[in-house]
This record gives C-alpha cells, sequence and structure tokens, in this order.
C-alpha cells in the first residue's frame, strides 16, 4: 500500500537522564545510543521530516535538556513552521534555559512529576529533584508557553491520584495527564512491582470522573486506563506507520518509541537513508503498516481501523510475535497472558534504573 | 455567546496548509471542514462570534446565514468545551 504522510515526529535526543525512575520506558541497551545524532544531522532529520509533511515536533529522551543543541533545534522546526513541543522532567529548566527556549519559539512544554508531595516523589525519582521541578513548573507558567502536567501512575502513587488533581488545581495549570504506567523498555522488566491494583484503578477512573465534572471549566484532566484491564487494546501510533515517526538518538528511526524492543524488525538509520524513503519503503514501517498484515481475529473486526490491531511492541513481548493480536484484547488468543499479569507480585520491589552517565557523547 | 470575543487558548495554533487548515494542540492535531477552518481563521481576540458568523454569512458558503451562524456558535462551544478557545 502506498504510504500516509507522517503528521508527528518525535525526536528522542539523548537517553541521558538524572533521574532513577523504575518506569522508565527507553530501551534496556542504552549503550547502543551513546553515539547520538549531531546538531547537523538533527537538523537535517528537521528539515526532511517537515518536507514529508510533518507539522508537529516532539522533543523528549531521556531527558532532551541535557542536549545543548535543543534551543536551536527547536528554533529549526519552529521555522520550519512546525508546532513544538517539550518533555522534560524540568530539573534543568532555569531561566536561562527557558528563555532561550521561548525565544527559539517553542509551544508547549510537559513537565513531568513522579508523585504530589516532595518525599514520596523524591523517593520514586530516586534522587531530590522534586523542588525543581516546582520551580520550573512555575517558571512556565510565568511565561507565555502553554504547560501540560504529567504524572505516571503505578502501584506506588495510584493511590495519590486524587491529591496529583488537587496539586495541578493548586499550581494553577490548565491541562493534567494522568498516564498509566506502560511496561515497554526498563519498565517492562518491572512490571510485577509497579502494576496497580484493579482496586486502584477502579478508585482512580471514579475520581477521574467526579473531578473533571468539578473542575471542568478549569482544568482538563486526560487519563487512559491501563490497557491490562482494559477489554480492547490501545490504538497505538493510531495505525503503525500512518501518522507518527520516531528518531531514537542513535538515528534509528521508529514507528513507535518503543520499537526498538522488536527483535524480529531491522530498522533503518537517518545516517545511511533519507527520512522519506524509510517512511515510505523501510522494512519497519511496511511491516504492519494498514490491515493487510493482520490475523484473525482482528482481519476481520469492525474496530480493524479503530484499534489497528492494537500494541506491536507488547503483541511482541507477550504473544513472542509482534504480528499478533495485542493480548490486551479479550479477543486475543494470548488474553490469558495479560490477565494473569494483572495480579502483580506484592512483594516485588521495582529495580531503579541508574544511569551510568550524564555526559554527552 | 454572540458577544463572545474567542481566542486561542495557549499552545493552540491555526496552521493553513494546502488542502484546508488544521489546529496544532499539544498532543495532536484536529483536522477542521472548510466552515470551521473560515472561522477560525478569523479569531484574532477582538472580533466576537457574532461577528465573525455575519462575515461568512457574507462570504459566499452555499448555506443560509442562520445555519452559518448556528455552526459557528456550536463549533466555538464545542472547543471551549475542549479548553482550545478561551
Amino acid at each position: 500500500m502506498s504510504a500516509p504522510r507522517p503528521l508527528s515526529l518525535l525526536c528522542e535526543l539523548t537517553y541521558r537522564c538524572n533521574l532513577q525512575c523504575a518506569y522508565c520506558y527507553n530501551p534496556l541497551d542504552l549503550d547502543a545510543y551513546r553515539d547520538e545524532l549531531d546538531t547537523a544531522a538533527w537538523e537535517r532529520v528537521l528539515g526532511e521530516a517537515a518536507a514529508l509533511g510533518v507539522v508537529q515536533v516532539h522533543f523528549s529522551g531521556g531527558e532532551p535538556t541535557l542536549r545543548k543543541d535543543l534551543p536551536q533545534l527547536v528554533a529549526r522546526a519552529s521555522a520550519l513552521g512546525c508546532y513544538t513541543n517539550l518533555i522534560t522532567q524540568g530539573t534543568f529548566l532555569d531561566d536561562r534555559a527557558l528563555a532561550a527556549l521561548v525565544a527559539a519559539g517553542l509551544d508547549h512544554v510537559q513537565i513531568s512529576i513522579q508523585a504530589p508531595e516532595e518525599a514520596l516523589a523524591d523517593e520514586i525519582a530516586g534522587t531530590k529533584v522534586h523542588a525543581r521541578k516546582l520551580e520550573a513548573m512555575r517558571r512556565v507558567l510565568a511565561s507565555d508557553l502553554a504547560l501540560t502536567l504529567n504524572c505516571v501512575l503505578h502501584r506506588a502513587n495510584a493511590d495519590l491520584i486524587g491529591d496529583v488533581i488537587a496539586f495541578a488545581e493548586r499550581c494553577g495549570v490548565a491541562k493534567l495527564e494522568l498516564a498509566s504506567v506502560q511496561f515497554y523498555g526498563w519498565a517492562f522488566r518491572n512490571r510485577a512491582a509497579l502494576i496497580p491494583t484493579r482496586e486502584q484503578v477502579e478508585r482512580g477512573a471514579a475520581i477521574v470522573a467526579a473531578e473533571r465534572q468539578r473542575l471542568r471549566d478549569t482544568l482538563e484532566i486526560a487519563y487512559v486506563l491501563p490497557d491490562y484491564f482494559g477489554t480492547r487494546p490501545k490504538p497505538c501510533m493510531h495505525g503503525w506507520g500512518r501518522a507518527f515517526m520516531t528518531v531514537a538518538p542513535n538515528g534509528r528511526v521508529l514507528p513507535c518509541p518503543a520499537a526498538a524492543s522488536i527483535a524480529t524488525l531491522r530498522f533503518d538509520n537517518v545516517r545511511d537513508r533519507p527520512l522519506a524513503e524509510i517512511w515510505e519503503n523501510g522494512e519497519a514501517f511496511a511491516a504492519y503498516r494498514g490491515t493487510a498484515w493482520m490475523p484473525e481475529p482482528c482481519a476481520s473486526c469492525e474496530r480493524r481501523e479503530t484499534d489497528w490491531g492494537g500494541c506491536r511492541c507488547q503483541a511482541f513481548a507477550l504473544a513472542g510475535d509482534a504480528g499478533a493480536t495485542d493480548p490486551a484484547c479479550e479477543l486475543s488468543p494470548q488474553h490469558a497472558v495479560v490477565v494473569a499479569l494483572r495480579d502483580g507480585d506484592p512483594a516485588a520491589v521495582p529495580v531503579p534504573r541508574r544511569h551510568k552517565s550524564l555526559a554527552g557523547a | 455567546m454572540d458577544a463572545d470575543v474567542p481566542a486561542f487558548a495557549r499552545g493552540v495554533r491555526l496552521k493553513r496548509q494546502a488542502g484546508g487548515a488544521i489546529l496544532l494542540v499539544p498532543e495532536g492535531i484536529v483536522t477542521l471542514n472548510p466552515t470551521a477552518a473560515a472561522a477560525l481563521a478569523l479569531v484574532d481576540g477582538t472580533r466576537t462570534v457574532g461577528e465573525i458568523a455575519a462575515t461568512l454569512g457574507d462570504g459566499g458558503f452555499a448555506a443560509p446565514d442562520g445555519e452559518i451562524a448556528r455552526d459557528v456558535r456550536d463549533l466555538f462551544a464545542r472547543l471551549r468545551a475542549r479548553h482550545l478557545l478561551r
């Protein structure tokens, strides 16, 4: 089939990070990503992406503000007419860094917190950072930039979902994203310790529903239920190779940020081929684009262009086949695997992700 | 409602491109039909909803003025509920 136009590019500038979150979804083998694209290569990628039709560029990581050339790359994307979004944990967003990003034309910042109170937040981050994040949030709120506050929910903080909402309300943010932990990369190995209990999930959904109503004029709350507890899979990337692509720090081009975990696929690199060729004809993008690859029950499912078969990475991780129906779907022959994982392990302790060094390539 | 002066919320941008305009928002893209694109192109923080509807009524859309005004009011109400307009 012919390739649609990509609309959105995620630039994972680096996987370096000063936090140690056990739910990190970056890949396990970080040494493979130490040889980061340089500024000129990223500028070329941005130009090629805009020419392909990309109108939205997300800068993420790791911690993207560890790249000294971030303002330059934001300015480049902005000059190309793209909407620019920075996804950061905020600990390096001082006055100078923020001013440089504003001058570069940044449109939106997403800052994540680990919990609504300092002691637990710092414990989850594995280092003392919560206070610095609050300062960064205040700084962004005082600027003209739009801000979304993000909090990843897992067993250790899911009971505090109401406090996270109250925290967002107190801070005066207009948008809060409550992100249920997803089991990719480092987080996959910690899933028995991270997965919330069914009680936490149900209580959380009820609190969100009530708070959305109470705060409907002031705070927008995005909340996606953890898909291990659902009956239908998440429509990952709204279709593989349909609108979205990721460039990893080492230049590999991925149909989704977690796709590198699929050992059966070969991914092209922007160092070797133009982005347009990779998007249109690359083996990894072609593999699961559209619906022709789908097995049953997806192939004849009326939701095949709604769910898009769910998540390829999850199919690979849980069913051993990236071309299988996502086991999160209750119609999947492997759904029992997900049901068994719902229970987690109350005794499991999450293993923090300790990065080797912050130094650049 | 007609006297309201709509403005884009922080972080929301209208982008004109070949094949029509789209709305760029923090987590994605909102595609717009031609009437919505024309209405949002008139959002400048000074025009009222009533003025925008009236301008579009004169703008050659193949629909009666009353219908356009209703569509425009609906559009602004929906985008405001989604926090895309202030």
